[in-house]
């Protein structure tokens, strides 16, 4: 079943994920049985050119895994990747080495992200380096228009990363995303570890790098708030499957999922006043149940407030309509 | 009616590589009885280093309380005896800290931790202290309570581990809790369980609550008054209504518009207006001058405000602002 389509192009989209699944074996200790852990169970989804794909979810939910199967840097055990057409899984190392200009990752945390020991010009350079792009002085000048680009002063160049703070050494993450141009950038909760008026700034600028460069986004994060703000579609993930997933003004005026009310209604919000006597209405009991131990049925029902005996037996298809997808057999209306 | 702590002028410095610097500089806090009062600002503010001076916990060296008082129901505490200090912390205040891993010991059972708590504090027995660590155990909400009792930390989700936590914090009916960034390593459906539990709580026992954060919603939600700080100096204080719906000074302004806050009036437009920015980033310590510490990344400010740190002024909402003060004085003319 095609996923909710980002644009109406007639082209390809730029990337497009069908039934992926990733699964891990887990060691079985000495004489346990064998034990799979299903961390992305068969997901579908597309990214359209210029467009941000969110995919939320909490710890444990496989948002990572799959963003990072999507680009190959986790195999999956099943499904398709298709990029710009291209089947990434039918190619051999050498030609998914050439599709990795195409590609980059932002990482969560700016202080494991950047090798301490390089100057930070040499950071933002080393993907030009391993994929042979440009001239020793085309690759110099370039990274002095990506430090420019990303709001920093190319005489920061010769510095280390210890000497910059988070918000300036994820620009430099930023900027050795950019390097060789690429067309999908995958940014895996980039602005978690900051503080919020540097999530700001950095949040703006991807905003603005997107407009500017055309580049598409898959925006992992656990904030919907961030994603409400970054995203054009949003897909709600939950124990490895994409339970929700529609564009940003219907997934968060009209959520049909329980579990993404849940989310929406968990986040504190500043018109949630104590002063005003506000209490939560649809509190979430538990966890989530671990990915290792998945419960037949809907796997949220253990916690869902809205869940009847059906729920806990048959698991529920994915239902599309008008590019709203739902796994749940009593959507909210 | 006496505040049930007072904090006044407390100033705090660290002995660090760059010479002397000044943690917490002038900070005043009060606190009344059943009153939450919420410490929000960004890393390095000191707004742990103002929970770990009211709990007697600084490091000393290479801290030292520098001036300043902090009375709990009129008591000093500062330069009381280690003795008296023990005796308070845990059974007068209790705490919560970010990391529910990190502060349970990992080798004992969770509710021979809870008893160790009531042991320490109360004059029972062995028997009558798994009793009430069993009680807590239920007030707190952890499931199957007769069987988590003998659980190890490890053995529980991060949400429950935090419900022990809280169990130990309220085990001696403390008249203060102090919450650093409780909920902060926490999924957000699991952070919604943990603030309704506070609130649960205070309200069955009239415990006062300080609750630091560096998340404004938690602050709407949770607090009845808010004190901002930055740089080691609360800038705005008062009721947290007055500081959310009309912030007066331009950091807290600042802090309240990058937030990317949910809302579906916004997600329903085709494009989000950029987050508000605050530029820069906070000032190291050591390098903080005669003036507004938060002079350089303000707009606003004036040649006066480089020069010369501004008093926090004003009876109810008070604001540490020249621009504010000037404004107030004209208006009162």
């Amino acid at each position: 079943m095609p996923a909710p389509a980002g644009d109406s192009a007639s082209a390809p989209p730029l990337l497009e994920v069908r039934n992926l699944s990733v699964s891990f074996p887990m060691s079985r200790g000495l004489f346990g049985p064998k034990r799979v852990l299903q961390a992305v169970r068969g997901i579908s989804f597309t990214v359209g050119r210029g467009r941000t794909l969110g995919l939320v979810g909490e710890s444990g939910s496989g948002k990572t895994t799959a963003a990072m199967a999507a680009i190959r840097l986790v195999t999956p055990s099943d499904g398709q990747v298709l990029l710009e057409g291209r089947d990434l899984m039918a190619l051999d190392e050498r030609a998914m080495r050439a599709e990795r200009r195409h590609l980059a990752v932002i990482f969560q945390d700016p202080y494991s992200s950047l090798n301490p020991r390089n100057r930070v010009g040499a950071i933002v350079r080393e993907p030009l380096d391993l994929m042979g792009i440009g001239s020793p002085g085309e690759r110099e000048s370039r990274v002095r228009e990506l430090f420019r680009l990303v709001g920093l002063r190319p005489d920061q160049m010769a510095l280390f990363p210890h000497q910059f703070s988070g918000g300036q050494r994820q620009r430099i993450a930023i900027a050795r995303a950019l390097a060789t141009n690429p067309a999908l950038i995958v940014c895996d909760e980039p602005v978690s570890a900051l503080d919020v008026a540097i999530q700001a700034q950095i949040l703006n600028l991807l905003r603005r790098l997107q407009d500017d460069l055309g580049l598409s986004y898959l925006f992992i994060s656990h904030d919907l708030g961030v994603v409400q703000h970054v995203c054009h579609e949003v897909a709600v993930m939950y124990l490895g499957q994409v339970v929700e997933q529609a564009d940003r003004r219907r997934l968060f005026t009209a959520p049909a999922h329980p579990y993404t009310r849940a989310l929406l209604e968990s986040a504190p919000a500043l018109d949630r006043r104590k002063s005003a006597g506000y209490r939560r209405k649809a509190a979430v009991e538990g966890d989530p149940p671990s990915p290792l131990a998945i419960p037949a049925g809907c796997a949220f029902a253990g916690r869902c407030p809205q869940a009847q005996a059906r729920c806990r037996t048959e698991e529920p298809e994915q239902t599309v309509r008008d590019g709203h997808l739902v796994r749940c057999h009593f959507p909210l209306g | 009616m006496s505040p049930l702590l007072d904090v006044r002028d407390l100033r705090v410095e660290f002995a660090t590589r760059h010479g002397t610097v000044t943690a917490l500089d002038g900070v005043s806090l009060r606190l009344e009885p059943g009153e939450t009062l919420g410490v929000v600002g960004e890393s390095g503010c000191g707004k742990s280093i103002t929970a770990l001076a009211i709990m007697g916990l600084i490091p000393m060296p290479p801290g030292r309380i520098a001036g300043g008082s902090i009375r709990l129901d009129g008591e000093e505490l500062i330069g009381a005896p280690e003795r008296r200090l023990r005796q308070l912390r845990g059974r007068d205040i209790g705490m919560i800290f970010q990391e529910p891993m990190t502060s349970l010991n990992p080798v004992f059972r969770v509710g021979d931790q809870i008893a160790e708590a009531i042991l320490l504090h109360q004059d029972v027995s062995r028997d009558e202290a798994r009793t009430r660590a069993l009680e807590l155990l239920r007030t707190v909400g952890v499931p199957d309570p007769g069987q988590r009792i003998d659980a190890y930390p490890h053995e529980l989700s991060g949400g429950l581990r935090q419900r022990v936590m809280i169990a130990i914090a309220i085990s001696c009916q403390p008249r203060l809790l102090i919450a650093d960034e409780p909920t902060t390593a926490l999924d957000v459906t699991v952070q919604a369980q943990i603030f309704d539990l506070i609130r649960d709580i205070q309200d069955r026992l009239g415990v006062a609550v300080i609750l630091i954060t560096h998340d404004m919603g938690a602050i709407a939600e949770m607090a009845d008054r808010v004190a901002v700080m930055y740089a080691g100096r609360v800038v705005e204080e008062g009721p947290a209504d007055a500081i959310l719906d009309s912030p007066a000074h331009p950091y807290t302004r600042g802090l309240i518009g990058c937030i990317p806050a949910i809302d579906p009036a916004l997600a329903a437009l085709d494009r989000l207006p950029p987050l508000a920015e605050i530029p820069g980033v906070v000032p190291p310590l050591h390098l903080l001058g005669q003036g507004c510490a938060f002079a350089d990344r303000c707009i606003e400010a004036v040649d006066i405000c480089r020069k010369v740190a501004p008093p926090l002024t004003g009876r109810g909402h008070a604001v540490a602002c020249h621009l504010h003060a000037a404004a107030a004085a004209s208006e009162e003319s």
